[in-house]
């Protein structure tokens, strides 16, 4: 009988005008985004290892200098886009994927095409996360809301339980039926996604990429169940279609377009960052001495008291080493404790402000699956934080190094030390691997146990409503 | 086949149907007559347990039907006033629809198309979309569906308001092989001709009370006529 119900369903949803230009809307616009997402990820990826490879070999063959006059001329470091990234760009082009490793300073990322973007760019870039996000829910109450009210205006429902149908089996029947129907729209969907995930990153990188791509696609079907669940939930509820799409219809925008936006506002008042502008501050006064440690100058005389007595010599002219290099390295280490302190001040605001939106997305499942998307996809704050994070490592080598052979093999004041390209061999190439799918799970434990959570709270919410089905 | 033991129901202050008794038996047509709001539908959507019963019990072969309501429901077809169906699907596949919900043995198509004729429904309409059907078609499809579940009672809530004489006299003739077959009918009506022709008794309701029930052979049609028009003056 169940089957009966779903096949019904099914033949009618196919033969509903409604739907199939709505999904047929859908499925173009998610054929752009994979075609856009694709182009952008393959352009960019050839790009960032273009710049990648001319940035190593500028510094191979910058010639004979002072290692710390190289500190200065310094490397780029490029994010690499993991392969899920064609589908969505996550905070990318808000944070940026390059970034300057030089001396004396952790810099802030660059590349951030969200800076050049015009107004329009605040609607979001079509993505094909925006359209599983947004668009998909859609298509989803255009497929549900008269699932049960219709039948109820129609009068056909009336007749279904003359016939003896449990109310149950008809839920079931229906639910079964959307499902089919749902395949429909999703399954080129999908093989469109995956033609074009494996088109950009090619198939090893792809493979690799396989339990994120799971997980990601787990996130989405409870997404889109919760969608389903609610959707035949109010069409049971509902005395007429009209209502119960005006109710749906409502629910979309509180989760689509009203929730995103105050959460922001609310997370941002309660727990507000530093600007730009106020962090860059805050940064030059602390390495000014205005973190309560001594001042640059009384730093140095300190430090040279303390070298010279090391050495037992009485004058820097007599230092068997280059006082240059270790007055520099002793820079990096003060100017490390305060890049620590305060981009670690600024990363923990950042987590804390996830945090408090995890909780919104209760009322909001767009909250939740909007981080476990970007997170699967390796776009998310936390992949950010873990390649700053790798890349400021490796700068922080890198100057090391450099003070390290200008301490060692300079004298005295001199400064004049000069390495030529054999030593800049010998400094290893940055090379960033991405955490793995379980890291980047963990990252997103709480939204996807709400994903969950709603999922299976829709669910009983549905049979509960589908168990008193009203006639009328 | 059909019982109702002090069978009422009340909304609030208003009683849509007084303490009713009725039997009906395999092979009777028991014809409700009264005027709009008589209770003629609240007693056919209480033995289709749509609404629940404030007292008394309705049983379909011998089955409570708010207890054992979708086991009951076996027994019954339902032809409501305006036959509703899926405009989406053709009548054929409504009818297919309908008859595998009902539970019934699964019928070949060339047996669903022989009901549809029995019916009365045009051939070339069977494969059209339900959509682009008039009233009486959709009436016919409704007849199809309740003939083919072979159930041993029918309900039925003014099936023959706006279908034209000729129709509405298939249904009568339809109604008396049905009524031949064994199948104990109750239908609520206006038609007091078609309840003298096609009915074996007929039951006169007046503000959710029965005030008449006798048997037609017992009574001319003038007469008939006039016992309705004295009790609606009353």
């Amino acid at each position: 009988m169940t089957q009966v119900i779903a096949r019904k369903e099914f033949i009618e949803m196919l033969r509903d005008g409604r739907v199939r230009w709505t999904g047929g809307i859908v499925l173009v616009l998610l054929a752009v985004a994979f075609l856009t997402g694709w182009t952008r990820h393959h352009e960019l990826t050839r790009q960032h290892s273009a710049a990648q490879e001319a940035t190593r070999k500028h510094w191979l063959t910058q010639g004979k200098k002072n290692p710390h006059s190289a500190a200065h001329y310094g490397i780029y470091a490029f994010k690499p886009k993991l392969p899920l990234a064609v589908l969505d760009t996550g905070t990318e082009p808000y944070t940026g994927v390059a970034v300057w490793l030089e001396a004396h300073k952790q810099n802030e990322f660059k590349y951030r095409p969200a800076q050049d973007a015009t107004i329009l760019a605040r609607f979001g870039e079509l993505t094909a996360a925006a359209v599983m996000q947004l668009l998909i829910p859609l298509l989803i109450i255009i497929m549900t809301f008269g699932a049960f009210a219709g039948e109820r205006e129609q009068g056909t429902l009336r007749q279904l339980l003359s016939l003896g149908v449990p109310a149950r089996r008809l839920a079931l029947g229906k639910a079964l039926g959307l499902l089919a129907g749902l395949g429909v729209y999703l399954v080129p969907a999908v093989l469109l996604g995956a033609g074009a995930i494996l088109f950009a990153s090619g198939t090893v990188e792809s493979a690799a990429s396989a339990p994120r791509a799971i997980w990601l696609a787990l996130a989405y079907l409870l997404y889109f169940f919760t969608f389903a669940a609610i959707g035949l939930s109010v069409s049971a509820w509902a005395r007429t279609p009209r209502l119960s799409l005006i109710a749906l219809i409502g629910f979309w925008i509180v989760n689509c377009l009203v929730a995103p936006r105050a959460a922001v506002d609310l997370v941002k008042a309660v727990r507000p960052t530093p600007t730009a502008f106020d962090f860059a501050q805050n940064i030059a006064a602390d390495l000014a001495g205005g973190d309560g440690h001594a001042t640059p100058a009384a730093r140095a005389k300190q430090l040279e008291a303390r070298v010279l007595k090391q050495y037992g010599v009485s004058k820097l002219e007599d230092l068997p080493v280059s006082f240059a290099g270790i007055s520099l390295q002793d820079g990096e280490e003060h100017g490390n404790a305060v890049f620590d302190r305060r981009y670690g001040e600024l990363w923990d605001a950042f987590d804390s402000q996830n945090q408090m939106r995890n909780w919104i997305a209760i009322a909001a499942p767009l909250l939740a699956i909007r981080p476990v998307s970007m997170g699967m996809s390796g776009t998310d704050t936390a992949h950010h934080r873990d390649f700053a994070t790798a890349a400021e490592t490796y700068r922080r080598d890198l100057n090391r190094r450099m003070n390290d052979e200008l301490r060692d093999h300079g004298k005295g004041k001199d400064f004049g030390h000069l390495v030529g390209d054999d030593f800049w061999s010998q400094v290893p190439d940055f090379h960033y691997i991405a955490p793995d799918a379980s890291w980047a799970v963990r990252n997103h434990a709480v939204p996807f146990l709400l994903l969950l959570t709603s999922a299976v709270a829709a669910g009983i919410l549905c049979y509960r409503t589908a168990s008193r089905l009203r006639i009328e | 086949m059909l019982e109702a033991i002090a069978l009422s129901k009340t909304y609030g202050a208003h009683t849509a149907l007084h303490p009713l008794d009725l039997k009906i038996e395999p092979g009777e047509v028991y014809c409700l007559l009264g005027a709009n709001g008589a209770g003629k539908t609240t007693t056919i959507n209480l033995f289709l347990n749509f609404v629940e019963p404030t007292a008394g019990q309705a049983k379909i072969a011998g089955l409570d039907v708010t207890k054992q309501s979708i086991e009951s429901k076996k027994h019954v077809a339902y032809i409501p006033e305006t036959v509703m169906l899926y405009r989406n699907l053709t009548g054929l596949e409504n009818l297919e629809y309908f008859t595998a919900l009902a539970g019934v043995e699964k019928y070949s198509e060339a047996q669903l198309r022989g009901f549809l004729r029995d019916a009365g429904l045009p051939q070339q309409a069977e494969d059209k979309r339900v959509g682009v059907y008039s009233k009486g078609m959709r009436q016919k499809v409704g007849i199809a569906i309740a003939m083919a579940k072979k159930a041993g009672a029918l309900l039925l809530d003014e099936p023959t308001s706006g279908l034209d004489p000729k129709a509405s006299n298939e249904f009568s003739e339809l109604l008396k092989r049905m009524s031949g077959d064994g199948v104990a009918i109750l239908m609520a009506t206006h038609d007091l001709f078609r309840a003298k022709e096609c009915g074996t008794r007929v039951g006169i309701m007046k503000q959710g009370r029965m005030v008449a029930s006798l048997s037609t052979s017992e009574i001319g049609h003038a007469d008939l006529e006039r016992l309705y028009l004295q009790h609606m003056h009353d």
